[in-house]
């Protein structure tokens, strides 16, 4: 370095990749809350039966899938384009694998969705269908909280998520309990519906531990976060 | 999350998500403590700290006037060679003192080879270029083989092995450059400095430059200065970040070690702010 070298004024550099970044993170948000109607609906249906929102549900989620795919898309852009490093490359993947966790969340809400045509399945045994609703309640309270850590980057609420719900281990405990002391005709098809409404809504309760543990990721860049997305 | 299968293999979860950590240090060729280099009363560098590891590739990164070059010729003295200039604090080469009084300047640089920004042939022959070396030290025979074994070392035999008493001058960019290289070379050093040995060429020659370094470091130490920061985390195995202190009494300005880490660290989830925002852009 010779003493008539002139360093440049510290300015922020790339703002177009950071508005971008920023614009992900945003669309990312917008995915979340379409999910979060689509729950909102399969909850709806649950307690209701409203087989009108079916139709709703099904192209809300179809609006789902083709965010999804365009979210892919613009990180592969990204990630061609920029070259992204450090806490930018942490963003673009976890984006990638976060619209990934929502969109297989919004699959299994269509999953309960569907079951509407077998409400009278769903809700014959007062118990099994309390259980569900709780079961619903619970996978809703925990995606929330989801959707407000990525909003907020919240590592508080990140690190809470990625401890899995007692109270959904308990009420699926409940649930078997219950299923097995079920007779009569239709206890069969009652067991069937009911066992795959709760499998959904337990699932959808898992993809939030891994929406957790990957915005731990972000936050910290500690690879170790990774492994808890796997467990 | 996956469910499991049989035909999954098991795999350690501790270890594969394991952070970033030095499996075994490779022991240290250089170690600067406190390193200060001044030009008169310009402070030009202040406080550099670092150790470099035999057989590994440092990259030196950061903004224009951040002192990295500076450094880079405290390895091999080159700063003798400005009359102001002046190196303060420790420079330990295999432990001595690199400043220390009765240390021969040109035994350090025979030692500690350098390759420039832009290539520098001399307007001599192929064969004359790496040759010159090894005459200057003294060797007389099989200087056939030194050339030869340099210029396949740098990858550079098969291209020029016919026409090795034409004029250096007549070859391309990239090949100069290797050739610089090989002549860096052909006098046996223990390290090889480069200062921004690919930003007067093509990507072509910088790709050819990069893969010879992966070659070269199993046989020599390479520090490289670059501002290129997807080569510095492509090639190296440390990366050491710089930045300009801007003194705003005397309005001079001074480059800082910020941090020094595994390149994969660096570039992945650096400790300090300001390299974070250096590597992504933010900033420079």
């Amino acid at each position: 370095m010779s003493p008539d070298d002139s360093a440049e004024p510290e300015r922020p550099l790339r703002a177009l990749f950071g508005e971008e970044l920023g614009q992900l993170h945003l669309q990312v948000e917008l995915m979340c809350v379409l999910v979060d109607e689509n729950l909102e609906r399969m909850r709806t249906i649950l307690v209701d039966g409203d087989v009108g929102l079916v139709s709703v549900a099904l192209r809300a989620d179809d609006e789902i899938d083709a965010m999804n795919l365009s979210l892919t898309e613009r990180c592969y852009v990204l990630l061609a384009r920029e070259s992204p490093v450090a806490s930018d490359l942490r963003l673009v993947v976890s984006v990638l694998r976060a619209t990934s966790e929502l969109e297989r969340i919004g699959d299994l809400a269509l999953r309960v969705v569907k079951l509407a045509p077998d409400h009278h399945l769903l809700t014959a045994d007062r118990r099994c269908h309390d259980i569900l609703v709780s079961m619903a309640d619970d996978a809703l309270d925990r995606y929330r909280m989801a959707l407000r850590a990525w909003a907020m980057l919240d590592l508080g609420l990140a690190t809470q998520l990625t401890s899995p719900s007692t109270a959904m281990d308990l009420a699926t405990e409940r649930l078997t309990e219950h299923l097995i002391t079920l007779h009569g005709t239709d206890a069969v098809p009652i067991a069937l519906s009911v066992s795959a409404a709760a499998r959904a809504l337990d699932r959808i309760a898992d993809h939030t531990v891994i929406l957790g543990a990957r915005l731990r990721y972000l936050l910290t860049g500690e690879p170790g976060h990774l492994a808890a997305e796997v467990r | 999350m996956s469910d499991d299968t049989a035909l999954s293999k098991p795999v350690d979860l501790e270890v594969a998500s394991a952070p970033v950590v030095e499996p075994d240090p490779a022991p240290s060729v250089f170690e600067l403590d406190d390193l200060h280099v001044s030009y008169g009363d310009f402070l030009a560098v202040k406080g550099v700290d670092l150790d470099i590891r035999k057989h590994e590739i440092t990259a030196f990164i950061g903004p224009s006037g951040c002192g990295k070059t500076t450094v880079l010729r405290c390895f091999n003295r080159m700063n003798d060679l400005i009359p102001t200039a002046r190196v303060e604090g420790s420079l330990r080469y295999h432990g001595v003192d690199l400043y220390a009084p009765g240390v021969d300047a040109v035994e350090v640089r025979r030692r500690i080879g350098m390759v420039f920004q832009k290539p520098n042939p001399f307007p001599k022959s192929i064969y004359d270029n790496i040759a010159f070396g090894p005459r200057i030290a003294g060797v007389k025979a099989g200087l056939d083989d030194v050339v030869e074994e340099a210029l396949r070392r740098a990858a550079l035999w098969d291209e020029v092995k016919d026409r090795l008493k034409s004029s250096a001058m007549g070859m391309s960019g990239g090949q100069q450059q290797r050739l610089c290289i090989a002549r860096a070379i052909a006098t046996n050093p223990e390290v090889v400095l480069m200062d921004e040995p690919c930003s007067a060429l093509d990507p072509i020659a910088t790709a050819r430059i990069e893969d010879l370094m992966q070659e070269l470091k199993h046989d020599y130490t390479i520090i490289i200065v670059t501002h290129n920061m997807q080569q510095a985390s492509r090639v190296s195995d440390r990366t050491a970040f710089f930045v300009t202190e801007v003194n705003d009494e005397s309005d001079t300005r001074t480059g800082l070690l910020v941090e020094y880490d595994l390149t994969e660290k660096i570039f992945s989830n650096p400790s300090d702010e300001r390299t974070e925002n250096y590597v992504t852009g933010r900033f420079g």
